[in-house]
């Protein structure tokens, strides 16, 4: 097996911060922690290139570093990309994340790299890649190549990576399914037993802390605002033109309201099969209040309704979906110079 | 109160001249269950067909599967509230055709998002594998109801018709030596001071959709209006109880309420010695603030005083907006010094954690997670497609492309999942 070893400035032997800007260079076989590498790779396995680049170069030409990397690493016809350790370098963690990354997709061959939970690129990469977890402490050198061996190892047989904790790795907080001996029944009445005799339980699922949304600041004068109602509970005109999906929608569609006075529900159906539809078929202004929109508008306590309503379905639609879908959202709501938006759900 | 389950080993069915349990062989007669059915003027005809355990068979879309089981004269009768009046189940003796069920197929398909396909049963390959029912002989039921009948009443009469063959089935068993007995008796658990106190919590249904006005979830009643109310775990396993007829809020089957796992897993515990299984709260999941509020506050009440619960399990009977009632139960119960642990569906389609949980309590931090989202099947061409009908059967001959949420019993909520979803 054909290897390629990234290392930043000091560990390939250039120096420290002083040399941060060099470029990248290639060298014939093993440099520095790359010795050991091969060492625990085993026979099979040979460093035949090392590529050393400064920190700082690497991050602030991470395009091109990026390009010659790609480039040398399918010269050197490899097997296995790997870059680091990196510890609590942040650069050095970054550039290996955006490499490993680059070569794993590009090239289709595995990568491997590590470094300390906090180091920047952790955060940056964990998705897309397998990272040892380093720790922060440079001397346990010898223990973090050891579990980058075996995991590329496994990576190159093509067998099954077990557990972040089994293995060393940075959870890259992604969820497989698995067919497990005990059935879910037992494994909560287990975990319940544990928790309360004081035991320790390992909890299948953690969540996930969200930056609170800060409230925006509220609207000086209502008689001049412009509104735009939007909906999650996936109303579209018959015929679903937009073919937006009843389940984890990934399309959102905008609907003419013009010279409307509310919604007729034989013009319209729901794509959402997660709440009882039939009091919205009856009215569709008991989802998106058309009605009593054009109260208010012909009252004066609003500007003015916009002619269009926006709709998807939100239902069990994954965060990766309902952001992309919020953003455009928001930038259309922009563009049509909106002050406010109603949102209604299910 | 005591229930005694009598276990009678069934590893085949066949058809014969006349009903019978003969070792572990259970011989049925088509023409005297065709006429229990046919009992019911909403059934016209009915199709039987026997699928075991490796068969090229695929037959769907599932209304329910049940066990067969028939109570001995001197116990709670069978079905309370469904087949008789509403006495309360879970006394006596319950004979048991272990291994067998009672499947019903419907013949529409739901056309919600549980797709068209429905929940299929599949006897061979790797969803038979990893499902439950993949392993157990079963009896379907083809019923062909009048045309141009609600779909309420058709799913009625299928129940009806499918609880009655269950009872009949197992009456066989009366007159033959029991294989092994199984006691469930938790009144021990005043005398047994010291051990933890745990109760289980479990959602019954889910207003994500209204049910049918004649629908029969708890010993016959619809639920509607219902405020979380204490059972005791045997009436779980003895009768009390089916899933709506709803199959796209599922995730339950009537088969995994007679062998809960999680009060069976509960029992098993007490019987060690580990626990109290102290009782048992059945709650609905709701479709308004208003009613989660009234709803997480009586079954948390209930189970922290009438139960006097130390801790308490919790499993969620639905989709998405059942989590949220699971969770706040969960939340009021910490505050009260309960603890908890929580089952819950996986929720990220796209396979990221951040997507996976619809709440976010500090409190609730035991989980088990059922998985299903990562796992699809390709099936084959089998040799026999069970449906109702042609239109059925073409959706169903494959190959097909099929979501593991579809085959039933892959992603129970009853606690009979062993699909897991695991964080890397």
């Amino acid at each position: 097996m054909r290897v390629v070893h990234y290392l930043n400035q000091f560990f390939g032997g250039l120096g420290g911060e002083e040399h941060a800007g060099s470029g990248l260079e290639a060298r014939d076989g093993a440099v520095g922690p790359g010795k050991l590498l091969e060492q625990l790779l085993g026979a099979d396995c040979q460093v035949v290139t090392t590529l050393v680049c400064g920190d700082n170069y690497a991050v602030e030409n991470q395009e091109a570093v990026t390009a010659a990397v790609l480039e040398k690493v399918r010269a050197a016809q490899a097997d296995l990309f790997v870059a680091g350790p990196c510890f609590m370098a942040g650069r050095y963690g970054m550039a290996a994340g955006a490499l490993c990354a680059a070569v794993q997709s590009k090239l289709n061959i595995p990568a491997v790299t590590a470094m300390a939970g906090e180091n920047p690129g952790a955060d940056l990469y964990r998705e897309f890649l397998y990272i040892v977890d380093s720790g922060d402490n440079g001397a346990k050198m010898r223990e973090v190549l050891a579990r980058m061996a075996d995991l590329a190892q496994k990576l190159l047989r093509h067998e099954t990576i077990g557990s972040p904790k089994d293995e060393g790795y940075l959870s890259r907080g992604l969820i497989r399914d698995e067919f497990v001996e005990r059935t879910s029944g037992q494994r909560l009445v287990d975990m319940i037993v544990r928790k309360v005799t004081g035991e320790a339980f390992d909890t299948e699922m953690r969540p996930t802390q969200f930056a609170p949304v800060p409230k925006p600041a509220a609207i000086a004068d209502l008689t001049k605002a412009k509104f735009l109602l939007v909906t999650d509970g996936g109303l579209v005109p018959v015929g679903n033109p937009d073919k937006i999906q009843g389940s984890a929608a990934t399309r959102w569609g905008v609907y003419s309201i013009k010279n409307c006075q509310g919604l007729d529900g034989k013009d319209y159906e729901i794509s959402h099969g997660g709440y009882d539809p039939q009091f919205v078929r009856q009215d569709p202004d008991r989802l998106v209040p058309l009605d009593v929109m054009r109260d208010l508008e012909r009252e004066g306590v609003i500007g003015s309704l916009h002619n269009e309503f926006i709709s998807t379905s939100g239902l069990s639609n994954p965060l990766s979906n309902t952001r992309r879908m919020g953003r455009e959202m928001a930038a259309k709501a922009k563009e049509l110079g909106i002050d406010a938006i109603i949102l209604t759900s299910t | 109160m005591q229930l005694t389950l009598a276990y009678h080993p069934v590893t085949s069915i066949r058809f014969g001249a006349k009903l019978a349990l003969d070792g572990a062989a259970l011989t049925v007669d088509q023409e005297e269950l065709r006429a229990l059915v046919l009992e019911d003027p909403l059934i016209e005809a009915v199709d039987f067909v026997i699928a075991a355990p490796g068969d090229s068979l695929r037959a769907g879309p599932i209304f329910d599967i049940v066990e067969p089981r028939a109570k001995a004269p001197g116990g709670s009768p069978d079905w309370p509230g469904i087949l008789g009046a509403p006495q309360t189940a879970g006394s006596g003796t319950t004979h048991v055709l272990r291994g067998a069920t009672v499947t019903a197929v419907r013949e529409d398909s739901s056309g919600d998002s549980r797709g068209a396909t429905g929940y299929i049963l599949e006897m061979s390959g790797a969803p038979a594998a990893g499902s439950p029912y993949g392993k157990l002989c079963h009896l379907i039921v083809v019923p062909h109801s009048q045309p141009n009948i609600a779909a309420a009443a058709r799913q009625r009469a299928y129940r009806l018709a499918q609880l009655k063959i269950a009872v009949r089935l197992a009456q066989a068993a009366f007159s033959v030596a029991v294989a092994s007995s199984e006691v469930f008796d938790n009144s021990d658990a005043e005398a047994r001071p010291g051990l933890p106190r745990i109760a289980y919590i479990g959602q019954i249904f889910s207003r994500q959709r209204k049910p049918q006005a004649d629908e029969h979830i708890l010993y016959g009643a619809d639920t509607d209006g219902m405020l979380p109310t204490l059972l005791h775990p045997n009436e779980w396993l003895d009768g009390a109880l089916v899933p709506s007829y709803h199959a796209s809020i599922g995730g339950a089957e009537t088969y995994f309420y007679q062998n809960h796992p999680v009060t069976l897993e509960l029992y098993r515990r007490h019987r060690a010695g580990e626990i109290n299984f102290v009782g048992s709260v059945a709650t609905i999941a709701s479709a308004n603030n208003f009613d989660r509020e009234r709803n997480t506050r009586f079954a948390a009440h209930l189970a922290k005083w009438a139960l006097r619960a130390d801790g308490a399990v919790l499993t969620k009977f639905g989709g998405g907006v059942p989590h949220t009632d699971l969770s706040e139960t969960a939340r009021l119960l910490e505050t009260m010094g309960v603890k908890t642990a929580v089952q819950v569906t996986d929720a990220a389609r796209d396979h990221k954690v951040e997507s996976a949980l619809l709440f976010n309590f500090p409190e609730v931090d035991a989980i088990v997670c059922i998985g299903g989202n990562d796992t699809q099947w390709k099936l084959p061409q089998v040799e026999r497609v069970i449906a109702a009908n042609s239109g059925l059967a073409e959706i169903l001959a494959g190959p097909l492309d099929i979501e593991s949420h579809n085959v039933i019993g892959v992603a129970n909520q009853q606690g009979a999942s062993r699909l897991r979803s695991v964080v890397y």
